[in-house]
């Protein structure tokens, strides 16, 4: 006879109870997973080791006895999903082996994927809920865990791939493969068409789901580096989820969060501000540690639009360890030491670290250099430019200029001053690279470095002659060749077979950079620089004015009312704020419809997002 | 391939448990699910009223260092032209 089960008879008993009562909740609570597991639990794994050991057959019998747990209504089972998924948890207990965290995660995933089958149904699916997001975070909590062990990963990838596979096929980490499970989750509560779907609905149903997987997906897919799969997930959100507000608050101020983070890395900065800030002022006030990674990407967002941490928010306790990375960045960015800015954000130094694990290195480099220019030149034109005459009368006189050769000097003494600063004091001559930008000195690209020696070749030329000989002689002159009627001709005296440079081509310049007088053609090309930093600030609104290119100069006209200074640069806060503010929207972020539009207004679209903050009334000018 | 990750098998591996998830870089779950927004907003008292941001940074101190040494090097060049 067959060993009795007195508890897993009575464990499926109170399962069927819970399903019928649809106490998703406390369905939940019961279908513990992780270890350490109560004694009960292991009362009850014993059982099924003993009764029904691994087989298709004791498979076959646990399944029977699940398929009990969901109502037969008219004669099918309304429901099969679950008890298959039911049968997959008793083997799940029964079989695991936590010691081999692959097989675990594996196992898991496979349970959850049931479960979400589970969670589609119509009726019922909404009681699996709690389970699924239960499931999922220890799915996600092993995932991770496994993709911090490459020789694992490696094993799994090899065992799964088969020799097939090769390097090319882009490898999907068990991260990335959690995410796509929590996807599948996330899209079936969305998906709810019970109640009030849509963005005028209410989070009901297994809607109450969809903030909650959402964001467990996108931590894992921030976790993987793969945002960009998140795009689809923000569009469907827009599309076809009820109003944020009507969530609770944790999971508005995470999902707020990881949409501000995506904003901010589509460098998307003024929504992203948006969704930060209300990310900000919604999160509990003694949740530190959450406040402080939001402040770690909202104060980069702000700095990067023209406002600056204020000392009161960067003294708050949740502000801790962020004023020593931002306070000095905000200081270079008003001194307007680009060469100083450039290294405190070089990937060497300790911030530049710091930041680059937030992920806001590049963006800063690449975002807030502008803002270094604008402030430089905006000291150079107090310290050297014409300011206007505030005697002269009328609109006669000139407006306000800068002659960009005191830029262009300026320059050169930052220059001097930054490798002055280097070298502990000994004085150097502004940078002098013959190739290239005349902004930065990069180091030479070791294809290149021959090119240092170009002002010299005249003088040494022999001896370059016989270097290139001994390097490449067997190319240049080959003891034989074929010559252009495919004949072999030979080359015993070793002439050059293309000609000699000097006497063959004499009538061509193979010098690109064959220029006359070398120092000012040097200087010209950090003029040229220096005016696209300019014209790159004008086009951004950052400074307001008109440059000339002959005779340089930078010309701030209309400047009689309002001074030189505050029109021709203006404040950064105000004018991106002005321009970006005309769309306050944060896409990703579902508000409630406007008043006037009732739900009917919105049903004929089917429920998409619509702006219609622009729309008027018909027959209305 | 390297063919050292074959030799290895997991299994004789000494276990190394995962590592538990709570890098600072980790936005944790909130240990409660809702709260209102009293709870979210600083008290008067604790600040709630200070101005976060600053708009207006531009710097037009001439004494400070930076802005001096500029200005040195300026009149520089306008006693040489």
């Amino acid at each position: 006879m067959a060993p009795q089960t007195p508890i897993l008879d009575k464990f499926l008993g109170s399962v069927a109870e819970l399903v019928q009562s649809r106490d998703g909740g406390k369905l939940q609570d019961f279908l513990q997973i992780e270890p350490p597991l109560s004694e009960i639990y292991q009362r009850m794994i014993e059982e099924l080791r003993q009764r029904y050991q691994p087989g298709p057959r004791s498979d076959a019998e646990l399944q029977q006895r699940c398929e009990t747990l969901v109502p037969r209504t008219k004669g099918s089972s309304s429901w099969s999903a679950f008890p298959t998924f039911m049968r997959l948890y008793f083997s799940f207990l029964r079989d695991v082996n936590v010691e081999n965290l692959l097989e675990t995660y594996n196992m898991l995933r496979a349970l959850l994927n049931q479960c979400v089958l589970a969670l589609g149904d119509s009726q019922n699916g909404v009681v699996v809920l709690p389970t699924v997001l239960y499931l999922s975070k220890v799915l996600a909590k092993l995932a991770m865990g496994l993709d911090r062990q490459p020789e694992l990963i490696a094993h799994i990838l090899r065992m799964e791939g088969g020799a097939d596979r090769e390097d090319n096929a882009e490898k999907v980490t068990l991260v990335e493969q959690s995410a796509n499970v929590v996807r599948e989750a996330f899209i079936k509560c969305l998906t709810d068409r019970s109640g009030t779907p849509g963005p005028n609905g209410k989070p009901e149903g297994k809607r109450m789901g969809i903030y909650l997987m959402a964001n467990l997906c996108l931590k894992l897919l921030f976790k993987c580096g793969k945002l960009r799969n998140a795009e689809q997930m923000f569009a469907s959100i827009s599309a076809q989820s009820p109003p944020l507000m009507h969530f609770p608050a944790s999971q508005r101020v995470t999902y707020l969060y990881y949409l501000g983070r995506y904003l901010f890395a589509n460098n998307l900065f003024y929504p992203a501000h948006i969704a930060l800030q209300a990310a900000y002022e919604q999160c509990h006030r003694q949740a530190f540690k959450q406040r402080n990674l939001i402040l770690t990407y909202l104060i980069p967002c702000n700095i990067i639009m023209g406002r600056f941490p204020s000392k009161a928010l960067l003294q708050r306790p949740e502000a801790q360890g962020l004023a020593e990375q931002f306070e000095p960045l905000c200081r270079l960015i008003v001194r307007g030491d680009y060469l100083a800015f450039r290294e405190y954000l070089s990937y060497e130094s300790q911030q530049g670290q710091w930041f680059a694990r937030k992920g806001i290195l590049l963006t800063l480099r690449n975002r807030c250099e502008i803002l270094v220019w604008r402030s430089f030149c905006r000291k150079v034109f107090i310290h050297g430019g014409f300011l206007g005459d505030p005697q002269a009368q009328g609109a006669r006189g000139p407006p306000p200029f800068l002659y960009l050769h005191k830029l262009l000097v300026a320059t050169n003494w930052l220059q001097t001053r930054s490798k002055m600063s280097l070298t502990n004091g000994t004085n150097h001559a502004p940078y002098t690279s013959a190739f290239g930008s005349q902004i930065i000195s990069h180091p030479t690209d070791p294809d290149y470095i021959g090119l240092k020696d170009r002002l010299n070749i005249s003088t040494n030329g022999t001896n370059d002659d016989h270097k290139l000989m001994e390097k490449y002689g067997d190319y240049l002159a080959p003891t034989a060749f074929f010559d252009e009627g495919g004949y072999l001709e030979n080359n015993a005296s070793g002439e050059l077979i293309d000609g000699v440079p000097d006497s063959d081509y004499s009538d061509y310049s193979l010098d690109p950079y064959a220029e006359e007088n070398i120092l000012e053609s040097q200087s010209a090309l950090l003029m040229g620089e220096l005016e696209s930093i300019l014209a790159s600030l004008l086009t951004q609104g950052l400074i307001r004015g008109y440059l000339t290119h002959r005779n340089p100069r930078f010309a701030i006209p209309g400047a009689r009312l309002r001074g030189a200074l505050p029109t021709g640069f203006p404040n950064v806060w105000e004018t991106i704020g002005t321009r970006e503010s005309e769309d306050d929207s944060v896409p990703g972020w579902v508000k409630p419809a406007p008043a006037m539009l009732g739900g009917s207004a919105l049903a004929g679209i089917g429920g998409r997002v619509v702006n219609l903050s622009g729309a008027r009334p018909v027959g209305l000018q | 391939m390297s063919n050292s990750t074959d030799k290895t098998n997991p299994a004789e591996q000494p276990q190394q448990k995962p590592q538990v998830l709570e890098e600072d870089d980790e936005f944790e779950d909130f240990p409660v699910e809702d709260w209102s927004q009293e709870d979210a907003e600083q008290s008067a008292a604790n600040g709630g009223n200070e101005h976060l941001w600053e708009e207006s940074w531009d710097d037009d101190d001439a004494a400070e260092d930076f802005s001096k040494q500029l200005k040195e090097e300026l009149k520089k060049v306008e006693a040489s032209t």
